[in-house]
């Protein structure tokens, strides 16, 4: 049985891993619809949607394989569009999972003493699927 | 009136009913003093809504159908035992039309339409929420 850590994980983005990652996570919730009707008396729930969020934190480079073409989804001067809907996989070993979504955060901290970083936090659309790296 | 299919057996998610009131005339004097006069010994204008929340899709269109079945508000019917269900002594299920089926209509003399025509809301694919609002009504 393998374990995994930090040193195993990996962030890629529109094709190519994100140097210099931190870390990343991924919250996967699903609606719990409530299906109790008059004859019973303990609650009963159906699944109902399905959503996926995930954030990351990247040591800021300026480079292509950096935060910055990251933050180019969001931090910019012209508005949003579906064009900035991206595919970004969270890997582990030779494990991912992918998906096209939306960068719905971002920021950037710079403080003395402390590396520059940036936390994007992403919103999934659409289902997950298992990628092999 | 004519009488559509009964009620398909469906067990609500929320129950809300009114029993109605009886036809009858308040006089007021000046004085204030009030005389009520009463026009009819069955109350009548009975109300049930029901309420079917994430149901399944085949539910929500046995629901549709007899709807249509009933030609909408036109047609009176009766419910089913499902619909009921839940209160067991308030309303008591014992087939004999008794006024202790205190959901029911026709032990009161009604008859149950449909008020307006149901609410259909799409939830998931495979779920669906449904309101429906019925009245009773006394039968000529």
């Amino acid at each position: 049985m393998a374990y995994f850590s930090g040193k195993d994980g990996l962030v890629s983005f529109g094709g190519n891993n994100v140097a210099k990652v931190g870390n990343w996570s991924l919250s996967t919730t699903v609606d719990a619809l409530e299906v109790t009707d008059l004859s019973l008396s303990d609650r009963t729930f159906a699944p109902g949607l399905r959503s996926s969020t995930g954030s990351a934190t990247i040591f800021y480079t300026d480079d292509a394989l950096g935060a910055k073409s990251l933050l180019d989804k969001i931090v910019k001067i012209t508005a949003t569009s579906e064009a900035d809907i991206t595919t970004i996989k969270l890997g582990w070993g030779i494990k991912g999972i992918q998906s096209s979504c939306i960068i719905t955060s971002a920021e950037l901290n710079c403080a003395v003493g402390e590396i520059m970083q940036a936390t994007i936090q992403f919103q999934f659309t659409g289902v997950l699927s298992l990628a092999t790296l | 009136m004519s009488q559509g299919p009964d009620f398909p057996e469906i067990v609500p998610t929320a129950r809300s009913m009114s029993p109605g009131d009886f036809a009858s005339k308040v006089f007021r004097s000046q004085s204030g003093v009030e005389s009520r006069v009463q026009y009819g010994n069955r109350a009548f204008n009975k109300t049930l809504d029901l309420e079917y929340s994430n149901i399944t899709e085949a539910n929500a269109a046995a629901i549709h159908d007899h709807y249509l079945a009933c030609k909408g508000t036109l047609s009176f019917f009766s419910l089913s035992l499902k619909t009921n269900s839940g209160n067991e002594t308030f309303h008591i299920n014992d087939g004999g039309g008794s006024t202790s089926n205190r959901f029911g209509a026709n032990a009161f003399g009604l008859r149950y339409h449909y008020a307006e025509p149901p609410q259909f809301n799409s939830v998931k694919p495979g779920r669906m929420s449904v309101t429906i609002k019925l009245v009773g009504v006394l039968e000529a």
